[in-house]
């Protein structure tokens, strides 16, 4: 396996008195794309925001290139080399969608692999939003936001880009378009976790697998082992 | 307040009334555009935006009358160091009660108590005049109507500050951040804007506007004890009349505030409070969010 870019170990995390992660242990390999799994309530956004910073971790430690980066501030994670597309969109809805890129962008550290992302790569990478760009982006469809959601991601330049549940609320066209997308970034070198309900959308796109069950991982594998393995996934995943 | 200098033989009362009023409206949007800002991007009501705005006017003509420095250099000075009293209060105090409006109310309002009570102890009770900025005293007769010309000053310097602020917010970067962290907060700050820094930059900017109101208005009003708690209700009701938030709302607002204010202590003076409010009432009737606001999501 190629280097580590982003590593979860032991994190143990609660909303409250409600023990949400336990001792939950993944990694991310450089330049590969991990699909982490599991029903609702699992623990897939948690992962996430503890990894952003948003939600703190008792426990464990979350490693960025080799760096400890758990309990620091999102401002500073982010400024690491991480971005996230969270669930939900959430774009900034008041703002155009020039400015939601604009807001968000920062220059790619020295030595990156592949061009830069700036407006003019995003903008030829999603034309849709070009046309719209002085739109607001409470205005736009769901299928505008999630592009404008990814996209504003990818103006911060990251290494690795969180994306989580990108194909909820959307048609299947659109779901389709959104996957063809994720795979381009993968083939361009970002290391990438793709959170999903839809087992069947990871499967087809991911090198590796995490599936969540009530807040431990209950299987991990590569995705080509999982499918030989027959083990018979259905049981973390509700009905697909 | 901002009392009719002699009326020149020839020169229509409603002429200087109307002059009056628009240049006491410039005032009133130097103090209320901050207190706008402040409230509409941070949901913080500053009680303390009027003992910012006296403080902007002793410390300015203690830097003139005492120090002896030009007023626009003692200007600057007045806006700055209201602008850090406002970062220290924001930082120290207001950060820890972030979300809970009554505990900033109170905290706001017992800090401005303690500004009255600073300001009578180091300035005393006796209200300090200052003069007119020399190259501003005087005067231009057009078609026969007199144009101080430091009055004149004050409504131009309000309309260019509103449209740098205008411009701060809606053209630039940091404007589109503050904004930003205004819609979403935490995902601002996942994208790596620092919300917190940037919401301090915001409460020293309201506070200097308030500050530089103060001084630019001593000329007219004068700094007197109680100055703190006689423009905290005007900048209240501009921005209820105006809208939360809106830089036009505060403008305007300002401006209908300013010819009600000085129209009614002329014409019933015995009612002028009454009259001031009077429009705030019936804008919070018909229409909540003020003139200009946007709806609350």
């Amino acid at each position: 396996m190629a280097n580590e870019a982003l590593a979860l170990s032991g994190i143990d995390a609660y909303y409250g008195d409600s023990h949400v992660l336990h001792d939950v242990t993944w990694s991310l390999g450089e330049a590969r794309l991990l699909g982490l799994l599991g029903r609702n309530g699992a623990g897939k956004t948690t992962c996430m925001n503890v990894t952003m910073g948003v939600a703190r971790p008792r426990r464990g430690a979350v490693t960025l290139f080799g760096q400890n980066i758990a309990g620091r501030a999102p401002e500073d994670i982010a400024a690491r080399g991480i971005a996230l597309v969270p669930q939900g969109r959430r774009v900034f809805r008041s703002l155009s969608v020039h400015e939601n890129l604009l807001v968000a962008a920062r220059k790619p550290e020295a030595g990156g692999k592949h061009a830069p992302w700036g407006f003019q790569t995003v903008y030829a990478a999603f034309p849709r939003l070009k046309e719209r760009r002085h739109h607001l982006a409470g205005h736009l469809s769901g299928g505008e936001q999630q592009m404008l959601a990814i996209g504003r991601a990818l103006m911060a330049n990251p290494r690795v880009l969180l994306m989580d549940e990108p194909s909820e609320g959307l048609a299947p066209r659109i779901v389709a378009e959104v996957m063809a997308t994720i795979r381009r970034l993968k083939e361009q070198g970002l290391s990438i976790v793709l959170v999903e309900q839809n087992a069947k959308l990871v499967f087809d796109i991911a090198d590796d697998i995490v599936i969540l069950n009530s807040g431990q991982v209950a299987v991990a594998g590569t995705a080509a082992g999982l499918r030989d393995s027959g083990i018979d996934l259905h049981q973390y995943l509700g009905i697909y | 307040m901002a009392p009719l200098r002699a009326i020149t033989p020839g020169v229509s009362m409603w002429t200087i009334l109307a002059i009056n009023s628009v240049t006491f409206g410039g005032l009133l949007f130097l103090l209320s555009a901050g207190f706008s800002l402040i409230f509409g991007l941070m949901r913080v009501p500053n009680l303390t935006h009027g003992s910012m705005f006296m403080l902007g006017g002793y410390i300015g003509s203690t830097a003139i009358v005492t120090w002896h420095l030009p007023f626009w250099l003692a200007a600057a000075l007045a806006a700055a160091a209201v602008a850090v009293f406002g970062g220290v209060v924001e930082r120290l105090l207001l950060r820890r009660l972030a979300g809970s409006v009554l505990a900033q109310v109170l905290v706001t309002l017992g800090i401005a108590f303690m500004v009255s009570d600073f300001c009578l102890m180091v300035w005393g009770g006796d209200p300090i005049s200052i003069d007119t900025p020399s190259a501003l005293s005087g005067g231009t007769r057009t078609l026969g109507v007199y144009f101080p010309t430091y009055r004149i000053a004050i409504i131009l310097i309000a309309v260019v500050i509103a449209a740098l602020l205008w411009a701060l917010l809606e053209r630039t970067r940091l404007g589109a951040m503050i904004r930003a962290g205004v819609d979403d907060p935490e995902m601002a700050r996942v994208v790596g804007i620092r919300v917190s820094r940037l919401f301090t930059v915001v409460f020293c900017l309201g506070a200097a506007l308030a500050g530089f109101g103060g001084i630019m208005g001593a000329p007219i009003l004068s700094v007197y004890p109680g100055l703190d708690f006689a423009m905290l209700p005007l900048a209240l009701v501009v921005v209820i009349l105006g809208g939360t938030g809106s830089l036009i709302g505060s403008l305007v607002g300002s401006i209908v505030i300013g010819f009600i204010y000085n129209f009614g202590l002329v014409l019933l003076p015995q009612l002028a409070y009454f009259i001031l409010f009077l429009p705030m009432v019936v804008v919070l009737v018909l229409r909540p969010q003020g003139l200009f606001g946007r709806a609350a999501p």
